[in-house]
């Protein structure tokens, strides 16, 4: 049996279906718990971009970039890379380039520490995630391109 | 002594593979099989005998652990090699729209 929709076979669908939304919140951890354990803002932002790419490769093109669209992935890594600079900007309030101004210290292996690492974080997953999805979309993009003319 | 020639292997096979092959897609895997030449030997330069992972974990006094900096600068340079790669293939991709080929030897339009 023949389908006519793009992407991969009902079973390929099914289990993309199931796992896609793990891999998600398990890239989520990986970025909210980079301050105490291995992992951090690349290893998590790569995770999350992941499942996209997941979704794309069993879907097709259309149903992943109705997801997360290429203007909205500009956004969200333009977004990374201007959070992460204010943040490094913002620590002049305490005197320095990177100065720890939004929590204290904390205590070891406590979610809620760290200050500013965990913020860094959020935005170098930010960057790399949409930076990464972006890369393989646009990839795809130039192939289609090449097949038309 | 033994490991860092294996590594020196590993890059010749990595060189040999982009010096010799013609197909871009392959001399894209040999840059990709150098690069990971190149970071085994700094992660086995760091490493010490029986080191464990330079992370802290609750309730552990760590006596032994290998250096954390080449695993640092490992990290980095892993980045980088994927911003390469992605580089190094959208220009395949556009080599194979305009000639049709992947074979280096018969893209010839900018012969001298």
């Amino acid at each position: 049996m023949r389908n006519k929709e793009p992407g991969m076979t009902l079973i390929v669908k099914t289990i993309t279906r199931l796992t896609v939304g793990l891999i998600l919140l398990y890239g989520i951890y990986i970025v909210l718990h980079g301050h105490i354990s291995p992992g951090g803002g690349f290893a998590g932002g790569v995770i999350i971009a992941l499942s996209f790419i997941h979704l794309m490769l069993a879907f097709g093109r259309e149903v992943a970039l109705k997801k997360l669209s290429e203007a909205r992935a500009s956004l969200f890594e333009s977004l990374g890379a201007i959070m992460f600079l204010s943040i490094a900007i913002l620590g002049f309030l305490g005197g320095c380039f990177f100065f720890n101004f939004f929590l204290h210290k904390g205590k070891p292996f406590e979610l809620f520490s760290a200050g500013i690492i965990a913020l860094c974080n959020i935005a170098i997953s930010l960057k790399v995630g949409a930076g990464l999805f972006a890369i393989f979309a646009v990839l795809i993009l130039f192939k289609k391109l090449g097949k038309d003319e | 002594m033994s490991e860092y020639i294996l590594c020196l292997v590993l890059f010749c096979i990595g060189l040999y593979c982009v010096l010799r092959k013609r197909n871009i897609i392959k001399i894209v895997i040999g840059l990709g099989i150098i690069e990971y030449a190149i970071n085994l030997f700094f992660i086995l330069v760091g490493y010490r005998t029986h080191g464990r992972a330079p992370i802290l974990a609750k309730d552990q006094a760590i006596t032994n652990m290998v250096d954390p900096l080449p695993q640092a600068l490992v990290l980095t340079s892993i980045v980088i090699g994927l911003a390469v790669t992605a580089l190094i293939v959208a220009i395949a991709i556009r080599i194979y729209d305009k000639y049709g080929t992947f074979d280096i030897s018969k893209i010839r339009r900018l012969r001298g």
